[in-house]
């Protein structure tokens, strides 16, 4: 089942006087539940279809069908109402609030979404994700005191934390090294798995292709 | 879960700086504005204390009581026709007391009226301010234009004019001093809309005190004071929320990205300026009424509860002014810029 559908999605940026148009035409259908990974050289385009997709940016010409309603039609408030309940982002760094604490930031994450748990079920629910990121130890800790993986762990329970749709992920172990990398990658997989959450994820990592349901290639602003 | 409350927690220097900005800034206000409605009490509180109302003067006067001569019969029809009017005079003049000490007074002087203090001839009654000087009841002062001498029949707490005490005196032996046969001024209390008498003209009693010159410098200066500490408090706030935006355009990014409302980001900066600003005016204000009780007896320091009060909403309006339109930059913030240019 197609949860998403990217068709013939153009993005042209204005360099001074010139269009330079990066995506010309993306074709892309990601289905329930699987992850599909984005590679392709620097510059391809990938962060570009992926913010787009994510409601982050808009695209110059083209259809994003989520839940059979097109996203660039929509106006500001309505994408940021599904970006806050039905997408979850992990960037290549972890993008903390500093003067939250761990438990903290997955609060503020289930605010925005209008969960609609009361109190003490959010705390139970953000207890539960920790314990599985294994950050459980960690919760009353700031960002500045986390290392680099923790704080990827931390940004992976964000993400998720209120049980979105879809996954967006540019490069989450660009940051990490290859063991971190590994650990980092195998709890998207079964956190994304367990809770039914169709994933797109933009990678430079030959290693990470062996996570992905379906690998993308990406060449000058086309697919291939 | 208030994230305004949390950052205020987690930076709590950089929220002490801005707050004791503010406080200092509305301390500074506060003492001022206190000593300008001193002084202005210490000036006039002979006129402020009277009940609305409207003064009369000459025309040909021109706004000068010092210069004006109430003619006697229109005196007498306008006192006739209304029962609660008052004709009186003000002129500054010194009386000596028995140890040959001069004091500067205002002498008043009225045709009966429970506005003004009522005193035989021979008898005077004055500011308390004078008994500071030595000065006590049954004490006899002269007045070199004076060929008797006044006993001191009692005193009137605060009632001063031109900064000097008030001594009430009876109107024939006025006449005597200063030669005159007319009074300066009328007062009717209690009409909304001043009457209009032929050669007449007529004053608020607020409009009389700026004919006053003294009293509208003074007050004119202290005012000017007073608005431009506000000013500056209230640039204070703009630029103060405008630096710390600057280092959190990153933070709104993210924030956004994962949809925080903008609104939501501006009830965050509201929150945290008026919890500040609650918190350094409720300083000021306490400290400021602190220096009403340790200020020098001579220093005219008032500061009443409405001019606080009002005080605090000028500067919490002025502070949210300040801080949303340095926050417009929140509107702007791109969430995928602040993605990119990676932070934290
Ligand atoms: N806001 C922008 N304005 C102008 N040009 C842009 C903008 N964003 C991206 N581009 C251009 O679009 C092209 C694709 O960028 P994009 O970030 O999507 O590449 P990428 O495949 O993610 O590369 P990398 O692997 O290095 O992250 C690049 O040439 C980039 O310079
Ligand atoms: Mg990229």
């Amino acid at each position: 089942m197609s949860l998403f559908q990217i068709v013939e999605v153009k993005k042209t940026f204005k360099n001074g006087e010139v269009d330079e148009q990066v995506l010309k035409g993306i074709n892309l259908t990601l289905k329930e539940g699987e992850i599909t990974a984005l590679v392709g050289a620097s510059g391809s385009g990938k962060s570009t279809i992926l913010t787009i997709s994510a409601g982050l940016q808009r695209a110059s010409e083209g259809r994003l069908v989520f839940e059979g309603k097109n996203l660039n039609e929509m106006n500001q408030e309505q994408i940021r109402k599904i970006r806050a309940r039905q997408f979850g982002f992990i960037f290549q760094s972890s993008h903390l609030v500093p003067f939250l604490t761990v438990q903290d930031q997955l609060m503020v994450m289930l605010n925005v979404s209008e969960t609609k748990l009361k109190k003490h079920e959010q705390k139970e629910e953000v207890e539960k994700l920790l314990k599985i990121v294994d950050m459980y130890h960690r919760k009353e800790a700031y960002p500045p005191s986390l290392s680099g993986g923790e704080k990827q762990r931390v940004a992976i329970a964000r993400a998720l934390i209120h049980k979105p749709k879809i996954l967006f992920a540019d490069e989450p172990t660009a940051s990490l090294d290859s063991r971190r990398t590994k650990d980092v990658m195998t709890l998207i997989r079964e956190l994304t798995r367990t809770m039914d959450i169709t994933t797109l994820m933009v990678t430079h990592d030959e290693e990470m292709l062996s996570y992905a349901d379906q690998i993308v290639t990406m060449k000058d602003g086309l697919i291939q | 879960m208030n994230i305004a409350w949390k950052e205020i927690k987690k930076n709590k220097v950089r929220f002490m700086i801005l707050g004791s900005i503010i406080f200092l800034v509305s301390f500074l206000t506060f003492i001022i504005s206190g000593l300008s409605n001193g002084l202005s009490q210490d000036n006039a509180a002979l006129i402020k204390d009277l009940p609305d109302g409207h003064i009369y003067m000459n025309s040909d006067a021109e706004e000068t009581y010092n210069a004006s001569k109430i003619d006697e019969n229109l005196q007498s029809k306008i006192l006739g026709d209304n029962k609660e009017a008052t004709a009186f005079s003000i002129q500054m003049g010194f009386v000596t007391d028995n140890s040959d000490t001069q004091h500067s007074v205002a002498f008043v002087t009225s045709t009966g009226s429970n506005l003004f203090e009522n005193v035989g001839k021979g008898e005077v009654i004055v500011d308390s301010s004078l008994k500071e000087e030595g000065i006590k009841v049954g004490d006899k002062l002269t007045n070199n234009q004076f060929s008797g001498a006044f006993i001191v029949k009692g005193f009137v707490d605060k009632k001063t004019f031109s900064h000097a005490p008030v001594a009430y005196i009876n109107t024939e032996n006025y006449k005597e001093i200063y030669r005159v046969s007319e009074m300066q001024l009328l007062f009717i209390p209690g009409e909304d809309k001043a009457q209009s008498f032929s050669g007449l003209q007529s004053f608020s009693n607020k409009k009389f005190l700026n004919t006053i010159p003294s009293y509208s410098a003074e007050q004119l200066s202290l005012n000017m004071i007073t608005w431009f500490l506000v000013v500056i408090s209230g640039m204070l706030f703009a630029i103060f929320f405008y630096m710390m935006n600057v280092q959190k355009i990153g933070l709104y990014g993210i924030l956004k990205a994962i949809g925080f409302k903008t609104i939501s980001l501006f009830v965050m900066m509201w929150y945290q300026m008026i919890f500040i600003t609650l918190i350094a005016l409720g300083i000021s204000a306490a400290l400021s009424q602190g220096f009403a009780v340790i200020a020098p007896k001579g220093l005219p320091f008032d500061l009443t509860t409405e001019a606080s009060i009002q005080l605090t909403f000028i500067f919490i309006t002025i502070g949210f002014v300040g801080a949303t339109l340095s926050g417009i930059q929140i509107k702007k913030v791109e969430p995928l810029q602040a993605i990119q240019q990676g932070v934290v």
